[in-house]
């Protein structure tokens, strides 16, 4: 096909915003998908994607439009291509659906450079949320023709007017031409198609040059192998050639090559602006990068297509099971979600607390919550997780070696340490107007640097601050969301790691270390985080027949201490005829408990400590 | 005597009538509803029909509830209703549970004429503040009067139960109620630390902060009060909560510590025959229309083990003075005890909470504070 009668676009937007609903439209409007399917939200086909309503995974469609005749003459004259009048042509459209996420930022980028245009997709009421500005800006970034589409002009109460300023101030697109849809309702969606054909340009490249192809997404197919999707920048992509990741370095035949329609289509060949699939026969998608580029084996001239970065994993928790039987299968799921996602890592490790389970790392907290949302709902295995840290740089002292930590245990002694960093992020909040006061003292308790304001009409503001990652993880969002009664959102980039005064804060049990309860935090909050913790562990752990000290340390200055006293008394008075069978019983749960818990020098800790220490979502 | 398996030779009747339920009170019983006595007194009598023969036993108990909440003629009723049960051993011994202020002259002779030989009064208390708490409704004066009276009727194997521990009570207050005990001149003497039981009002009324528990330690100290002045005032402790003078202990109870059976009959009894622990349906009423209706009355039945009657009978031994006889032990169960819990075994006795002598383990003094820490162990 000739790159002129090709489109490819995404459609970016908040989530909620409609963007499945939309996607949905346009292939129920071609063809692509029956009113039946329309209705079970195609796109999205993971469960979990489906229950937050947003798109973890990429995923590409091919539609064919065919513009309505008697408006083709009309439109071709704003064509930005030699397309003549006469009988309206099959257009290609590829909608390349990236994920909304910021947790998914490169993987975002990268469906972004495979396409030339976005739609952004704004609700009619909510207005510019904070991941519209960071889709938009991302869109903007990768040089798409940007075609705004205000959704939901159906609802009962819309702010149509303000929402069209709110795009020309905060994301400083010219909103004149903004669409008007009802993606529920199918309005105006013939005009969206017109807009994608008119105001979308088409994708250059050569038929002739070295293959140049943008592999932007991959999924796992238990039979098939590895999917990769590619974006043909250049050249032709062809059934049974030798073809050659450039940054992977591994050379594989091109067994299928297709399209998806929006099932896998396979055709002989891709060429340039095309966007499809080929099947290698790679069976693990580690060895497949997004963003790497595909090229022809033996062909000299091809440059690798810019923008390549390795997945970062910036957060991490430990994932146990919750019956220690079950490790290897829980092993197994594990491979099992990382066969699919290159972004997820997970490596055994071992808790004195916890036993035998694994420390995962995750791109983000969404990224987390999702493997951890997929792992119950898909595997049958009871999962005990525990509280996400971030990974930190610490530069050794003497060697200046840098160790990247992304478990407390393997903080080095204070004395090795030249430099503790963590990592930053910047953080665009918007909210109501009124709510501003309050999230920046939120902000500047958590060690939050102020950076901008700006109004985007009488009640609403972007707040932008500079955040450690580590104070955001925790509950920042939550908070957010009850402070501004579910108005304010957020979004966050990683700007890089920062120096901070931190510290490995170490609990101890009867002057017994317990490595499983240590956590990294900044020295001015240790204090309260220690007191906090000590205090969570005495309602926790039971009497004893000694007094037992819970300590929280710093290297070795206590900084916070709780008493639990010793048992002094525990005998139940009455044990006649009717007591006999309940107190036996009673008694011989109390002793089967007691297996369950994990011993400390003298002290049996329950699992239910750690796990109140340890459990995300525990702040106070 | 001591064999689970062999013919009960005592028996427990369950009287589940009192006038008021009082707030830590969780036994199954049913208040203000004298209108059932009548029901009560005839399913008894069905469930009664279920013994075969005439067995001879050698103690009954009749515990409440408040048996002596019933009126005189009842009361007869009732005791003619076991008498045509069991044949009574010649020395038996006839336990009633009574109210302080239901022990009028004419309930007195009803128990004297049906051969009643000892009467175990709830005084609870001798401090005005916690009878109150424990929304009982004597006063200490009472229980002096009702005693004084059963010794003049002969009947002087009387033992009083005291509670300990009662929100608001001093430890002045508790030793103040043992010396008003000791100076009652009664046989008996049983103390119970106050413990709230799920589905009480206490247990709600602690749960909202509507009543505070005594602190450990002072709970502590209040035990360790009648164990140091009880003896020494002439009763000698034979079980955790249970002080006799001599040839006064109750020989009913012993016959639950030694894990030998006994028949149980009324709502919620528990019964040991034939080597299985059954208990009957808690509800009176449940109870009532089940056995009106000639259905079994029992809502759980457990066959032990050989291995849990084991550790069933080390629970019931440490909890009495004289401790576990080793070698009996070994003999009757098949286990050595040790073995049932080696590292625990060894463990008390080096901290000193179990000790070993004359070939016996008891727990020792500082042992009786912890014994559920001790037992849980052997379970």
């Amino acid at each position: 096909m000739s790159p002129e009668f090709i489109r490819n676009f995404s459609i970016v937007a908040h989530i909620d915003h409609g963007k499945s609903t939309l996607a949905d439209q346009l292939l129920l409007r071609t063809g692509a998908i029956t009113e039946r399917e329309f209705k079970e939200q195609l796109l999205d086909d993971l469960d979990v994607e489906r229950e937050r309503g947003i798109t973890v995974k990429a995923r590409a469609v091919a539609i064919d439009y065919i513009p309505d005749a008697e408006r083709w003459p009309g439109l071709a004259a704003h064509l930005k291509c030699a397309a003549k009048p006469g009988k309206p042509p099959t257009f290609e459209l590829n909608l390349i659906d990236t994920p909304g996420h910021v947790d998914f930022h490169y993987e975002v980028s990268r469906s972004l450079a495979a396409c030339e245009g976005a739609l952004l997709l704004v609700d009619a009421f909510q207005g510019v949320q904070a991941q519209t500005v960071a889709n938009a800006y991302a869109a903007v970034e990768a040089g798409l023709e940007i075609v705004p589409v205000i959704n939901k002009i159906d609802l009962p109460v819309t702010r149509i007017d303000e929402v069209l300023d709110e795009i020309e101030t905060v994301i400083g697109l010219d909103a004149t031409d903004a669409l008007m849809v009802s993606a529920k309702q199918g309005i105006g969606i013939e005009e969206v198609f017109e807009a994608i054909i008119t105001r979308i340009p088409p994708p250059q490249g050569d038929p002739k040059a070295p293959l140049r192809a943008l592999v932007f997404d991959s999924k796992y197919d238990t039979f098939r192998g590895v999917i990769t999707y590619v974006r043909i920048m250049e050249g032709t992509l062809k059934k049974g050639e030798k073809i050659r990741f450039m940054k992977g370095g591994t050379v594989h035949d091109a067994l299928e090559v297709g399209r998806f329609r929006p099932g896998m289509e396979p055709c002989n060949s891709l060429g340039p602006g095309q966007t499809g699939y080929v099947i290698t026969g790679v069976k693990e998608v580690v060895h497949v990068h997004v963003g790497d580029t595909l090229t022809m084996q033996g062909e000299q001239a091809a440059v690798a297509l810019p923008g390549y970065k390795q997945p970062q994993q910036m957060v991490f928790c430990g994932m146990y099971p919750t019956d220690a039987t079950d490790f290897e299968k829980l092993r197994e799921e594990l491979e099992r979600m990382s066969l699919n996602d290159a972004s997820f890592s997970f490596s055994p490790e071992t808790s004195d607390a916890l036993g035998f389970g694994f420390r995962c790392g995750f791109l983000g907290m969404l990224h987390m919550e999702i493997i951890q949302q997929r792992l119950e709902h898909e595997a049958d295995v009871g999962l005990i997780q525990t509280a996400p840290n971030v990974t930190y740089e610490i530069k050794k002292q003497r060697t200046g070696e840098v160790l990247h930590i992304d478990n407390p245990v393997d903080v080095p002694e204070s004395g090795d340490i030249e430099e503790f960093r963590e990592p930053i992020a910047r953080v665009n909040f918007i909210l109501p107007s009124s709510n501003i006061g309050i999230i920046m003292q939120l902000c500047e308790d958590r060690r939050g640097t102020y950076k901008a304001t700006e109004y985007l009409g009488p009640d609403r503001a972007q707040l932008i601050y500079e955040l450690p990652l580590a104070e955001i993880i925790y509950d920042m969002h939550d908070k957010l969301k009850s402070a501004t009664r579910g108005y304010g959102t957020m979004d966050y980039d990683i700007i890089g790691f920062r120096p901070a005064d931190l510290v490995k804060l170490d609990i101890m049990v009867k002057g017994v270390k317990v490595e499983a309860l240590a956590m990294i935090v900044h020295r001015d909050f240790a204090e309260r985080r220690g007191r906090q913790l000590v205090k969570r562990l005495k309602k926790e752990i039971s009497k004893h027949q000694f007094e037992i000290a819970l300590q929280a340390a710093i290297g070795t200055r206590v900084i916070a201490r709780e008493t639990i006293s010793a048992l002094r008394k525990n005998v139940t008075a009455k044990c006649y005829g009717g007591d006999i069978t309940r107190k036996r019983k009673l008694l011989a749960k109390q002793k089967e408990g007691k297996k369950r818990m994990k011993q400390f020098g003298q002290v049996e800790i329950p699992q239910k400590a750690f796990l109140s220490v340890l459990e995300a979502g525990n702040e106070e | 005597m001591t064999d689970p398996f062999a013919s009960p030779r005592a028996a427990y009747v369950h009287v589940p009538f009192c006038r008021h339920r009082c707030g830590y009170c969780d036994f199954p019983l049913i208040a203000g509803r004298d209108d059932l006595i009548g029901e009560y007194l005839k399913a008894l009598e069905l469930e009664l029909a279920t013994v075969e023969g005439r067995p001879e036993i050698d103690t009954l108990f009749y515990g409440g509830g408040t048996p002596t909440h019933l009126p005189p003629v009842k009361l007869r009723s009732l005791f003619a209703l076991l008498r045509r049960t069991f044949a009574l051993a010649a020395d038996a011994e006839v336990s009633v549970e009574a109210n302080p202020l239901d022990l009028d002259d004419q309930r007195i002779a009803v128990l004297v004429e049906a051969g009643v030989t000892r009467v175990s009064l709830g005084a609870q208390s001798f401090d005005a503040s916690s009878l109150k708490v424990l929304e009982r409704d004597h006063c200490p004066e009472d229980i002096a009067d009702v005693t004084a009276r059963l010794g003049r009727q002969g009947l002087c194997n009387r033992s009083v139960d005291l509670i300990f521990g009662v929100p608001g009570q001093s430890l002045p207050q508790w030793v103040q109620s043992l010396d008003a005990a000791v100076s009652l001149g009664v046989e008996h003497i049983s103390t119970y630390g106050l413990t709230y039981e799920k589905g009480t009002s206490f247990w709600k009324r602690r749960d909202r902060g509507g009543l505070n528990p005594v602190e450990e330690e002072t709970e502590r100290a209040m035990y360790a009060a009648a164990m140091d002045l009880l003896p020494a005032a002439g009763f000698e402790p034979y079980e955790l909560s249970n002080f006799a003078r001599d040839q006064f202990r109750c020989r009913h109870n012993q016959v639950y510590w030694q894990g030998a059976s006994y028949f149980a009959f009324g709502p919620g009894a528990a019964r040991y025959v034939g080597g299985i622990r059954s208990t009957n349906h808690r509800s009176v009423t449940t109870w009532l229309k089940r056995v009106l209706a000639g259905v079994s009355a029992i809502a759980e039945s457990e066959e032990l083990t050989r291995e849990q009657r084991a550790r069933e009978l080390v629970m019931l031994g440490l909890r009495q003075t004289v401790g576990i006889d080793v070698s009996e032990f070994a003999e009757r169960t098949g286990f050595p005890l040790r073995e049932l819990a080696p590292a625990a075994f060894d463990r008390f006795i080096a901290d000193g909470l179990m000790e070993e002598g004359g070939g016996h383990v008891r727990l020792s003094r500082e042992g009786r504070f912890l014994a559920d820490t001790v037992i849980a162990e052997f379970l």
